[in-house]
């Protein structure tokens, strides 16, 4: 089954040249510092690499993380701030907020920013997998892991890292607890969309389907909800997506809620829930519209002319059919007007994060390297001084769309 | 290391003893 995602763009950032005149004061110091220049360039490649898989992003990542985890570990035997934490300042922008960056003098603040486009793109890699025609087993298990891995990145990054900033996040920003909750809800509803499919595809019963769908429809009304107070210019796309899918699976829930519901020879109970999945049908119908008519960042798409969304439709209206069919030939049960209560609880199918951990520290660093970078030699250094502020160009993504006529650039 | 026993699959048990598939779906399903 070929799903489709709503995706934010990805978060663009400055160069960085790692160029610490005078401070990296031994060879292997100086290769620290020239590593990270070129693995800091060669990871944000990857982001906008359609033959890039989770494996080359994994290399790409612990290369440039074993590194730069060498200005936040303590190196030096105490438990002191890492001298090196504050030296050099990072700009990146945030994936609602259009070109304008944020900046922080903080190796935590690139570690979560940098973490922040791996678990992005990560999403966008199941996007990419999951939207085409017949997704393998195989893939279908790619998209699924790469959904809780992205997650379980940004649980991580939340619970670990984003605490220990000196400078809190600004209202609005990724690293501020609505999006990022919004954006692991997302993962954990979509990873379980493949589940869904999975589950109609190997012929699970309809009440296990039913759940699972039920619970998918309630993690995006949290993630609706969780932006609720967002600024609309920013968010409403967003939102659209969120609510749309919450209507979608309410339909699905609705759907196989009826199909359990006729098989237990309650026909009447069944019609209405299938008249209930109708109309949430309709609603996310709407909803599609709505989203494509929406300005804001993300993709453009017709979700509503897309298979999985037809199908879903065809789907109802068969089901409804033959219900009301067999009420006319065998039960004559009379359709209650009250839609049926769901209560539904998922026992099976629902997405964890998965575990994050940032890759050991680099053999390159050690107590004795750390202890050649001396602090009081660089910072009197005209020559970094004079250095130009760089711009934070837009990362060019091959799979977005650019929408003009927005505050928020789309990149 | 210890010789590992059995060979590596993707299964695995829920938390109520049931045998599930990578996805949390029951390993048989139960139309």
């Amino acid at each position: 089954m070929a799903h489709w995602f709503h995706r934010n763009p990805l978060k663009a950032t400055a160069p960085v040249s790692f160029n610490f005149y005078g401070v990296a004061s031994s060879p292997a110091a100086n290769k620290i510092c020239n590593n990270l220049r070129t693995d800091r360039v060669r990871l944000l490649e990857m982001f906008t690499d359609l033959t890039c898989n989770p494996d080359m992003m994994k290399n790409a990542t612990d290369a440039y993380f074993s590194l730069l985890q060498g200005f936040i570990s303590f190196l030096d035997g105490t438990t002191q701030e890492n001298k090196m934490r504050f030296i050099q300042n990072f700009k990146w922008t945030d994936t609602l907020q259009g070109n304008v960056p944020s900046a922080q003098q903080d190796a935590i603040f690139e570690l979560i920013s940098m973490s922040y486009n791996v678990a992005i793109w990560y999403t966008k890699f199941a996007s990419r997998m999951a939207g085409k025609e017949n997704v393998t087993e195989a893939e279908a298990k790619d998209v699924h892991r790469s959904l809780k891995m992205a997650a379980g990145i940004f649980k991580h990054l939340k619970e670990a890292h984003i605490p220990r900033l000196i400078t809190p996040a600004e209202k609005g920003r990724d690293l501020e607890a609505r999006v990022i909750d919004a954006y692991i809800i997302q993962c954990q509803a979509e990873a379980q969309e493949v589940t869904i499919a999975r589950a109609i595809e190997l012929k699970h019963n309809a009440t296990l389907v039913a759940a699972l769908s039920y619970e998918t429809a309630n993690f995006y009304q949290k993630a609706n909800q969780t932006l609720h107070t967002l600024d609309p210019e920013c968010s409403n796309k967003w939102k659209k997506y969120f609510q749309l899918k919450m209507h979608f699976y309410m339909a699905y829930a609705y759907c196989y809620h009826g199909q359990t519901l006729l098989a237990s020879d309650k026909c009447g109970e069944a019609i209405r829930s299938l008249q209930e999945a109708e109309k949430c049908y309709v609603r996310a119908e709407e909803l599609c519209k709505e989203y494509r008519q929406t300005k804001g960042p993300g993709t453009t798409a017709r979700p509503s002319e897309q298979l999985f969304f037809l199908k879903l439709g065809a789907l109802v209206k068969n089901t409804l059919e033959k219900c009301q069919r067999e009420n006319g030939f065998i039960y004559f049960h009379k359709v209650p007007e009250e839609a049926p209560q769901l209560e539904l609880k998922a026992s099976y199918g629902l997405a964890e994060p998965l575990a994050f951990e940032l890759p050991p520290l680099s053999d390159q660093w050690s107590a004795e390297v750390y202890s050649t970078f001396d602090l009081t030699k660089g910072a009197k250094s005209d020559k970094a001084k004079a250095k130009p502020e760089e711009e934070v160009k837009p990362m060019k993504e091959p799979d977005l769309k650019p929408q003009k006529d927005t505050g928020c650039v789309v990149s | 290391p210890a010789i590992p026993e059995g060979m590596p699959s993707d299964s695995k048990t829920n938390k109520d003893g049931v045998l599930v598939d990578e996805f949390g779906l029951p390993q048989i399903p139960a139309t």
